[in-house]
């Protein structure tokens, strides 16, 4: 990352505190064609305040893009719902019935940009009119003419030209397709946006432009907060203020960006930070590690601490009954050693 | 000139050099087939004839007649210069009926059994394979495996089983031509009705395997654009299922219309089998007769009309695309 782009991340100073989102106890999970389940996010819990982003990392199948699915409290076959609440606005989102969360919810509290959104759009149709077909969703007292003024005039304080309402798809670039994407989840300013990967298919320069814009989407305040998934940790230092990292289904660590970085308490969080390829300073010296073994198969139970098989300080304990998180100052972990132990435990490993 | 345009005068001639090779291929293909016309009309004509000298002058007066003396540069010559004057020749096994009175004839029966047939199956085949990818379960585990038996059977033997058992041994409808033999066509409700109860077989026999390839088509090219993530997309942006699913039938029809514009195309050509099976009096029952009897004019007058129609289909289906689909337009944009 070069430096202009820290600067985004510095100037943008968050405003009054206010619980938009709160995830409590979320399980949902995968049916299988044999009829098992995969608990892909296995009681996740969290508060995402107004005006911050929240950044998700995690290995690949850890979870992140099921959890950004479930959080849309949409769910089709082979996601399924199991128990928690998903409270946005006051309403807990998988109360309500199918119809009242396409109307209510999608799109106008809650909005999502998909992990692949080079396909996101439909290729037979301009961005002009498909925007109309969200607004004769939501905004039906709206004529053509009046949603097409809209829409230009957000692409136009977007730094995007009108011109792409009138085109296909198929003739933007990708790094203008993204950019598109997240317009148009946005045009109805949503109070959360859950962005999966976004920046993971483009080059550098692309995404650069596009983490420029979310930033200023929260500025301009069209979205209260951002939900920012990605398996690139380095590139959430930039963009989060806070950090999640999930690892089988479950949250193992949130701490603010800076602290998640250069400070990581749980075992799994400093094997990652290990295990990353970044040409920057303060993080140059250390040799790259990959995490031995493989995440535990989630279609069983887990008997104690789902990272016990890969961490190298893992005692008897370890393995056996409910891992519960320690709360550190802002930092909560799960792990059954205090800080100050896994501190003494790192510092030894790097002398 | 713009890109289209551009696009479009191009098009127009690389048809009009297939056009040509056709033409060439039409005249020259039927006479290498081994055999001479003349002979056994001649053989017909001399019957009871004892002299050797007037047999060899019937012999020759036929190959005079027909033009086939010279040799095969000048009749090629002879047989474009008839074509661009709208002349397809004298057949010789109907002697002298001209070659276009003939299709004149038989391109209604085609047309009449074949336009009706290709629609129906082709709009019942898209219907139920969306439906079967739509709905799923019972309805698709059904469908799906029918279609493909259907699919699987070749033409002819579909065509020949439901001839037995509906027409010889069932006896519901009859089993060849267009009309009761003692009916002269006219405009009458017995006339009329004959026509349909000759019809209705052939019909549903090509109704049938329509059904079978288009909806075996349809279910896999919905299957797939409704997994596609524009799909996921929308709905989570609140669009509303039906919207959603209007999309995707849009643009799983796209190559569903090449297949409808493809074998309309190649309905005159592909009616051969279905229309010797039934003894149907179109232009398949025509060509087999004419390349039995090296009918030569009859026969290149019969594919010369299957390769037109062919060509203009392709042809119509590449401008209209273009218009339809943004992503092939672009391609098409980029080809010049």
């Amino acid at each position: 990352m070069s430096p202009n782009m820290l600067e985004i991340a510095q100037s943008d100073v968050p405003a009054a505190r206010r619980t938009v989102l709160e995830v409590k106890e979320l399980k949902t999970y995968y049916k299988t064609r044999l009829k098992e389940k995969v608990h892909a996010v296995d009681g996740v819990s969290f508060a995402l305040e107004e005006g911050k982003t929240l950044g998700i990392a995690g290995e690949s199948g850890c979870g992140k893009s099921t959890l950004a699915l479930s959080l849309m409290g949409f769910y089709f076959p082979p996601l399924y719902y199991s128990s928690g609440s998903i409270m946005i606005g006051g309403i807990d989102i998988m109360q309500l019935s199918k119809e009242q969360l396409r109307k209510r919810i999608l799109g106008r509290e809650i909005a999502y940009i998909p992990q692949a959104a080079m396909n996101a759009l439909n290729p037979t149709l301009k961005i002009l009119h498909f925007i109309e077909d969200i607004m004769k969703e939501h905004r039906p007292e709206l004529t053509k003419s009046q949603v097409r003024e809209m829409a230009a005039e957000r692409f136009r304080t977007l730094h995007l030209s009108p011109d792409v309402l009138n085109a296909y798809p198929n003739e933007l670039s990708g790094g203008m397709k993204q950019r598109t994407v997240i317009a148009i989840s946005t045009i109805l300013n949503p109070n959360v946006l859950v962005a999966d990967e976004p920046t993971s298919a483009l080059d550098v320069t692309s995404q650069k432009a596009v983490i420029k814009l979310l930033k200023e989407l929260i500025g301009k305040k069209f979205i209260k907060s951002l939900i920012f998934i990605t398996h690139e940790l380095p590139l959430l230092y930039h963009v989060a203020d806070d950090i999640m990292v999930m690892y089988a289904g479950e949250i193992v660590e949130r701490g603010t960006a800076r602290q998640m970085i250069f400070d990581p308490y749980h075992p799994y969080t400093k094997r990652l930070m290990g295990s990353i390829i970044v040409p920057e300073e303060g993080m140059k010296a250390h040799k790259l590690a990959a995490i031995p073994g493989a995440p535990p198969n989630l279609k069983m139970a887990i008997d104690g601490c789902r990272f016990a098989d890969r961490c190298t300080y893992a005692a008897d304990a370890c393995r056996h009954g409910k891992i519960d998180n320690r709360t550190a100052g802002e930092r909560v972990y799960r792990c059954i050693f205090g800080p100050g132990t896994l501190k003494e435990w790192y510092a030894s490993e790097e002398r | 000139m713009n890109a289209y345009t551009k696009y479009f005068v191009k098009k127009s001639g690389w048809y009009l050099a297939t056009l040509l090779v056709a033409l060439v291929l039409n005249f020259l293909l039927p006479r290498l087939i081994e055999g001479n016309p003349v002979s056994t009309i001649a053989s017909q004509v001399s019957q009871g004839m004892t002299d050797s000298d007037s047999i060899k002058k019937v012999y020759e007066n036929f190959m005079k007649e027909f033009g086939i003396d010279k040799p095969l540069i000048v009749q090629f010559g002879i047989y474009l210069k008839h074509l661009f004057m709208g002349d397809l020749g004298t057949s010789f096994g109907l002697y002298p009926r001209k070659v276009s009175d003939i299709l004149a004839s038989a391109v209604p029966w085609t047309v009449g059994l074949q336009l009706p047939a290709i629609l129906v199956g082709w709009i019942l085949g898209n219907v139920l394979g969306a439906v079967a990818a739509y709905r799923k379960g019972l309805f698709d585990k059904v469908l799906f495996p029918a279609a493909l038996f259907i699919n699987s059977i070749p033409f002819f033997t579909l065509a020949i089983m439901m001839l037995y058992l509906f027409g010889i041994t069932l006896k519901w409808f009859p089993i060849s031509g267009g009309y009761d033999f003692q009916m002269a066509p006219h405009f009458s409700l017995e006339f009329i009705g004959s026509v349909i109860r000759h019809h209705t077989l052939p019909f549903l026999s090509i109704v049938l395997v329509t059904i079978g390839g288009q909806a075996i088509g349809m279910r896999e090219m919905s299957i797939y654009e409704l997994n596609a993530d524009y799909v996921l997309y929308s709905k989570l942006l609140g669009i509303r299922d039906s919207r959603v699913a209007r999309y995707v039938f849009k643009n799983a029809m796209l190559p569903q219309i090449t297949g409808l514009a493809l074998s309309l195309g190649t309905m005159v050509g592909g009616s051969l089998i279905c229309e010797i099976v039934f003894s149907y009096p179109g232009i398949g029952t025509w060509l087999f007769t004419a390349i039995r009897q090296l009918d030569y004019p009859l026969i290149s007058g019969c594919t010369l009309l299957i390769a037109l129609t062919v060509l203009l289909a392709n042809f119509t289906i590449e401008m209209i695309y273009g218009i339809v689909d943004p992503r092939i337009k672009a391609a098409q944009m980029e080809e010049n």
